[in-house]
């Protein structure tokens, strides 16, 4: 058979097929970089480029049953079986000379992509597009092509063997999340670490497909009636059989969910040592059964979530402490959370409170902060009592100043309290006696990395001896990123991971990544911390349309796990796992708000809601409160 | 006669209903069931598969499939007028599209049982991806209703479904808010977007008639290309 005949003759049968493929493939990326031209960017496609591959697959099996179903039906067929041709070398021909065509297909947008971008685009080519985005698509189109040939030698109806092929598609992609192969996050899984099961499936398939088409025309296998309802009957029992052993993957279960009574405030989970109080007035503890909520002290009257704010014998609302008249008051932390301390018997907290006055009509007024003090306040009968406080005013070198900046973490028994660019050092070894261990004005500042975030960069050290160097750059680093003005967790949470004298910290959603991004320190002097971005681990698509947590949502780092948390979505990461970020897990609430969480000493995870009946954030008394626990992933 | 056609026309794409039905429960139990993404995700995820693929594997043969096996002219030869010819495949279609969305839909509630969202949440997000498959499918029959092949059929479905995608993307970026509200993945939004769902409807409503009246028309005078 004269090779060069056969391969002209299968390009000039598929040829409008192709064509139409092409045209298919390449209207996205030219129009979008129509419209980026037009804008005065430059003529390049970005993102369509990813959406036209994505269209690969399905263009794949439909050149691949054009491939067959021409030789295939029923009167050529007759034909070229009758010739002395050979059958497996004239099915091998086409199967190449198809997957070729396809392979050709999809490149079109990646090379036009590549090319436009180069010349076009100021910011140059995308890598990280290029190495996680391109070749997991091009596996799959290989795999639907194998499939699609396959079913069509099988089948010899186009439409329907195209059908089948991209079902059995589809199932193999899902198939390794049903099988015991720990499985959990499509992205750090497939899209990057895929090589393995998944590697096998789409290398074993498409062999797997090619041999048995090759056998199918061989032998003149036609699937008849009776074998359509035979393997019907096969695949409903191989599905019944996967249902059976299969188990939830990244939903994070429910160990108890508790409806709670609230007054007003925020919902507020704060540790005190090894415990974590709720709501400043009930310890919550964890048993075999669950948790339970036990009040602190008699527990006979509420205590309210504000640090200053009390009842009295009556039952009615009181300030205590110092206030100062004509003077409005900005306390941290905020929305009624602590810095709790346990001593023994006695529970104290920590707060800091800035008193200022207005100037002028909002929203020209100015604020002019002129005392802040750090108090702490122990627990007595039913209410939070001051007992000690420190005049820190000094911290505020500009009394002018429409924010107030404040952060606290207590380390062993020294506290430290940073207010604005200042920090005081306070001995809590005896909660009710603050004592001023070191104080320095304006030296916290503030680094930010350059918009390439591969480039290495620096963050100060905090000038404090007291602690030791893990703990001081953890410190500086969380200083760096996490002392925000307004709402900021650095009181009981930090961004840092240290594990095997290694540091590494991470972000979301930082500089316009859309991702969990790890940044790693690679040394540090006497003066500053030298950090490099490691990897990190991108949302998909789906994530950030249904509402992946952003720059500004909780999160924290603890025993190696990544929490982060927006409104209704809870999502745990591993970060030491082979040095990758990998969602563990995920927990939903569409109508809930996570107010906040924390996680117990045993692993699992406290999760404090308020139910939101109508997506609004707005108070009613329709609010439900609930506490959740929740059994933290692996 | 009418309902005899549709008789006709049910039992040869009861197939159709069959296997992406089928389909469809399979991948619907499958994904709630191993939660690999939350089930929001998962119904956006199947919901937006079934809007492509649903419309494709209806319009397959519903036209071409007449044509390309000459039937045509056996089915032109009943005395019935052709615009019932052409409403009964249609309304076949239409009906198993929806069974289909309804299935999925009804599954999906069932499976979630509101653990993540709001009951009838995803019932309603997989029917807005229904009605715009329903109008995907009503603009392949104006463009597609005198198809000689199965081939021929799903490069005008495709067609349809990147030229929409064009004025969609089009739309969005230049943000020309009456354009995008002919576009019938515009539908999908709705209930993210909360921009102006009455007149969403509304037009696609009038668009999708002014189609049919299109492709009926176009279908009557098929006999030209025989």
């Amino acid at each position: 058979m004269r090779v060069s005949g056969i391969i002209h003759q299968q390009i000039c049968q598929i040829k409008w097929h192709l064509l139409a493929c092409l045209g298919l493939i390449m209207v996205l990326p030219v129009e979008e970089a129509v419209v980026n031209l037009r804008a005065g960017d430059g003529f390049f496609s970005d993102g369509m480029t990813l959406v036209a591959i994505i269209f690969g697959p399905l263009l794949a099996g439909l050149i691949a049953c054009a491939n067959v179903q021409g030789d295939l039906n029923e009167k050529r067929y007759i034909f070229w079986r009758s010739k002395p041709a050979n059958v497996k070398f004239l099915i091998t021909l086409k199967f190449i000379i198809g997957l070729v065509a396809s392979l050709l297909i999809i490149a079109c947008p990646v090379v036009f992509h590549f090319v436009s971008n180069i010349i076009w685009n100021e910011e140059g080519i995308d890598k990280w597009f290029f190495k996680f985005y391109v070749p997991l698509p091009i596996l799959i189109a290989i795999m639907t092509y194998s499939l699609c040939f396959a079913c069509n030698v099988l089948v010899r109806k186009t439409a329907r063997a195209w059908l089948i092929g991209m079902l059995t598609g589809c199932f193999l992609l899902v198939l390794p999340f049903m099988l015991p192969l720990d499985f959990k996050d499509f992205v750090s899984d497939v899209m990057i670490w895929s090589w393995g099961p998944y590697l096998a499936i789409m290398l074993i398939t498409p062999a797997a497909a090619f041999v048995f088409a090759l056998y199918a025309a061989k032998h003149d296998w036609h699937l008849k009636t009776n074998l359509k309802s035979l393997l019907w009957a096969g695949a409903g029992l191989v599905f019944i059989l996967m249902m059976l052993f299969s188990s939830q993957v990244a939903n994070i279960k429910v160990l108890q969910e508790k409806e709670i009574e609230f007054d007003f405030g925020q919902g507020s989970l704060n540790y005190a040592g090894s415990r974590v109080v709720y709501q400043g007035d009930s310890y919550i503890d964890d048993d075999k059964d669950g948790f339970s909520l036990q009040k602190i002290g008699s527990g006979n009257v509420r205590a309210y979530p504000y640090s200053n704010i009390g009842t009295d014998s009556a039952g009615h609302r009181i300030h205590y402490g110092p206030s100062v008249a004509g003077y409005s008051e900005e306390i941290y932390p905020r929305h009624g959370n602590r810095l709790y301390k346990d001593a023994g018997n006695e529970i104290f907290f920590f707060s800091i409170h800035a008193y200022y006055r207005s100037e002028g009509q909002p929203p020209l007024h100015k604020r002019f902060y002129e005392k802040v003090y750090l108090r702490s306040y122990k627990h007595t009968g039913n209410n939070w009592m001051p007992v000690c406080e420190l005049d820190i005013s000094d911290c505020f070198t500009n009394k002018i100043s429409p924010y107030f900046r404040a952060a606290m973490r207590l380390i062993d028994n020294r506290l430290i309290a940073c207010v604005n660019n200042s920090y005081v050092l306070v001995d809590v070894t005896n909660p009710g006696e603050l004592k001023l261990i070191d104080k320095k004005l304006d030296v916290l500042q503030r680094f930010r990395p350059s918009k390439d975030r591969k480039k290495e960069f620096s963050i100060p050290l905090v000038p404090i001896e007291e602690f030791g160097l893990e703990e001081r750059i953890r410190l500086s680093i969380d200083l760096n990123y996490n002392f925000n003005y307004g709402d900021n967790e650095f009181y009981d949470s930090s961004i840092v991971d240290i594990h095997d004298d290694k540091l590494a910290f991470f972000f979301i959603d930082f500089l316009d990544y859309d991702d969990v991004a790890r940044f790693d320190v690679i040394r540090w002097d006497d003066e500053k911390i030298y950090c490099k971005y490691s990897n990190s681990r991108p949302f998909t698509i789906l994530e950030s349309v249904t509402g992946a947590p952003g720059r500004f949502s909780p999160k924290f780092v603890k025993n190696g796990k990544l929490y982060c948390h927006n409104s209704n979505t809870l999502m745990v990461f591993d970060i030491r796992s082979n040095r990758r970020i990998r969602k563990l897990g995920h927990f939903v609430r569409m109508d809930y708000d996570i107010q906040d969480m924390a996680v117990l000493e045993d692993g699992n995870i406290l999760l404090c809601v308020r139910w939101d009946p109508e997506f609004i954030r707005d108070r009613s008394n329709e609010d439900k409160y609930y506490l959740y626990l929740l059994k933290n992933p692996e | 006669m009418f309902g005899m056609l549709l008789w006709k026309e049910w039992k040869e794409n009861f197939w159709k209903l069959w296997f992406c039905g089928a389909a469809s429960v399979v991948f619907t139990i499958m994904l709630f069931r191993i939660r690999i993404i939350p089930d929001f995700s998962n119904c956006i995820l199947i919901s937006f598969i079934q809007m492509f693929a649903v419309p494709v594997i209806y319009s397959l043969d519903i036209f071409s499939g007449e044509i390309s096996n000459r039937t045509v002219h056996l089915l032109f030869k009943i005395p019935v007028p052709r615009w019932m010819l052409f409403f009964s495949k249609y309304i076949v279609s239409a009906a198993g599209i929806i069974l289909i969305f309804l299935i999925s839909g009804l599954l999906m509630e069932f499976m979630s049982r509101g653990r993540e969202a709001q009951v009838l949440f995803l019932l309603a997000n997989n029917s807005l991806c229904g009605m715009a498959a329903l109008v995907l499918f009503t603009w392949f029959c104006a463009f597609g209703c005198q198809s000689r092949s199965e081939a021929d059929s799903l490069v005008v479905m495709f067609g349809v479904f990147i030229g929409w995608g064009i004025v969609f993307f089009w739309s969005s970026v230049c943000e020309v808010a009456w354009a995008e509200r002919f576009v019938p993945y515009s539908l999908t939004l709705m209930r993210i977007t909360k921009v102006g769902p009455v007149w969403t409807v509304l037009l696609q409503i009038l668009a999708s008639a002014a189609v049919l009246a299109i492709a009926c028309y176009r279908y009557v005078s098929i006999r030209r290309y025989l």
